[in-house]
């Protein structure tokens, strides 16, 4: 292994590293939502919704990542009404078809985590929310939502780690992310074990980041499991 | 409790003919109870008789199909919706008498996430918009007085079960309700925890608050309450002040029961 050129080869995809994060970032925090909505159409107990969610999950978790990718880059423009539509501006750009098929995908998987977590929150703490006379909404956001993220919060951290080497397949569709350019340079200098371990390294780092991002959140989410705090301390910020 | 007054005292809760089923079977067959202020009423009954669905019914945990609930005079609307359903008219209605009446749970329900203080300003502070500082003061009161204020800032799981049910209780009470409703509050406690949870509740009584306890402590209905209602198959089978049911009950079932 050649250390100066593995060097050259880190800084190269270094450069690269922020196209990766943005792909991840975006379609992790655009597809949370989206999956939130299917998490709730699911558990809705309207036929329709729910049939629908069922559907959705059916389709993009059953099938390759890969393949809807390519569905979304080279397939939505065969469409005459979807090159006429508002959304062309951005469906011609390959970041922003990597991004949706990330998104979709994403939103899939994490539906069913968020799930889990809402159906994890007891019956009774709701019971009794209501006899309190709070509202369906007051009800979610205050009692329900805190502490299905909480429970939900482990099995998310792996669907994000997912994420970020999924954006690797965003290469496929010629966007430089740190695997587009680990290709290109591979393509240049044939040094394919130097090129693709230091890719790998930087995967591994950004997973590393991620994942103490996650215990950390998961921490801070939990203080019920930690020790009682002595009686002279005076509740700060973690009320709201 | 002052037996005279009850008699005279205006009516809390006014339950009548209430019908409830669950798929094909009908709980509760046209019960109808009146609660006065200041009345500690004990609602006893095996289970199945449809005594925790009659107390659940009261604050709309459970629709009645049919028959008439009051708070303070006030009737819950009801409305039959499509599919022959009933259900609340005008749910704001309901939360707001919900706000109005405390309950308090067999399984204590407290919000695992939030601490003992917290659980009990909650409430207070967002359904009926309390200045938050006025609502810790008085949550702090409410916490001594039930015998847990050295565990304001712990988690429910680091709480016995009867330090549970007791921040349950404070977190009924920062309310100010009109009634408190208690629905076999101490069936799931050990036989040892059992005690704390009846001194407060006890203590609740001898304020002169007005309160329907669903229990299986046939002590604290004879001592504690001003009336007992006996629950059976749907209907009410026995009732009468303590005194009078407990020892000469022209119910041939209720004698069971309290043999046994």
């Amino acid at each position: 292994m050649d250390i100066k050129f593995a060097l050259e080869t880190f800084w190269s995809l270094a450069a690269a590293l922020p196209l990766t994060l943005q792909l991840a970032t975006t379609s992790i925090a655009l597809g949370s939502v989206l999956a939130l909505g299917l998490a709730l159409a699911r558990l809705s107990g309207i036929l329709a919704l729910d049939l629908f969610a069922r559907t959705y999950v059916f389709l993009f978790r059953g099938t390759p990542l890969l393949v809807q990718i390519f569905l979304i880059y080279y397939g939505l423009s065969q469409f005459p009404a979807v090159r006429h539509s508002i959304f062309w501006p951005l469906l011609r750009e390959p970041y922003w078809c990597a991004v949706l098929a990330l998104m979709l995908n994403t939103a899939a998987y994490a539906s069913e985590i968020i799930r889990g977590g809402l159906l994890s929150v007891p019956h009774g703490q709701v019971e009794a929310a209501r006899a309190c006379g709070m509202g369906r909404l007051m009800i979610f956001r205050r009692i329900v939502m805190p502490q299905a993220l909480r429970q939900a919060l482990p099995g998310y951290g792996n669907e994000m780690i997912s994420m970020v080497k999924a954006t690797a397949l965003a290469s496929i569709i010629t966007l430089m992310e740190i695997t587009g350019v680990a290709a290109k340079l591979i393509s240049e200098s044939y040094r394919v074990i130097e090129v693709f371990v230091v890719a790998g390294v930087i995967y591994l780092a950004i997973n590393f980041a991620l994942t103490r991002l996650v215990a950390f959140a998961e921490h801070r989410l939990n203080p019920q499991l930690r020790p009682p705090l002595p009686i002279s301390t005076e509740l700060k910020g973690e009320t709201h | 409790m002052n037996m005279s007054a009850a008699v005279t005292a205006p009516v809390a809760i006014r339950v009548h003919d209430l019908h409830k089923s669950f798929g094909p079977v009908e709980v509760l067959k046209g019960v109808s109870l009146d609660a006065r202020e200041g009345e500690v009423i004990s609602i006893l009954g095996s289970s199945g008789s449809g005594k925790s669905t009659l107390l659940r019914c009261i604050n709309m945990l459970e629709v009645p199909n049919s028959g008439t609930i009051e708070v303070a005079g006030e009737a819950i609307r009801l409305k039959t919706s499509g599919d022959g359903r009933s259900r609340p008219a005008d749910q704001k209605q309901v939360d707001r008498i919900r706000s109005e009446l405390g309950m308090v749970f067999q399984s204590f329900n407290l919000w695992s996430h939030k601490t003992v203080l917290e659980n009990v300003i909650e409430a207070p502070v967002h359904v009926l918009k309390r200045p938050r500082a006025e609502a810790i003061e008085e949550a702090e009161a409410l916490l001594a007085k039930v015998g847990i204020a050295d565990k304001r800032n712990h988690y429910p799981s680091h709480l016995s079960g009867g330090q549970q049910q007791r921040a349950a209780i404070a977190r009924a009470l920062a309310m100010r309700p009109k009634a408190m409703l208690f629905d076999e509050p101490t069936s799931a406690l050990d036989p040892e925890l059992v005690g704390e949870v009846l001194r407060v509740m006890r203590g609740l009584a001898e304020e002169g608050r007005t309160m329907l306890v669903v229990t299986h402590e046939m002590g604290f209905a004879r001592d504690v309450s001003s009336r007992v209602v006996f629950v059976h198959k749907g209907t009410i089978e026995e009732e009468g002040p303590p005194h009078e049911v407990f020892t000469r009950s022209k119910s041939e079932r209720f004698r069971q029961f309290i043999k046994s």
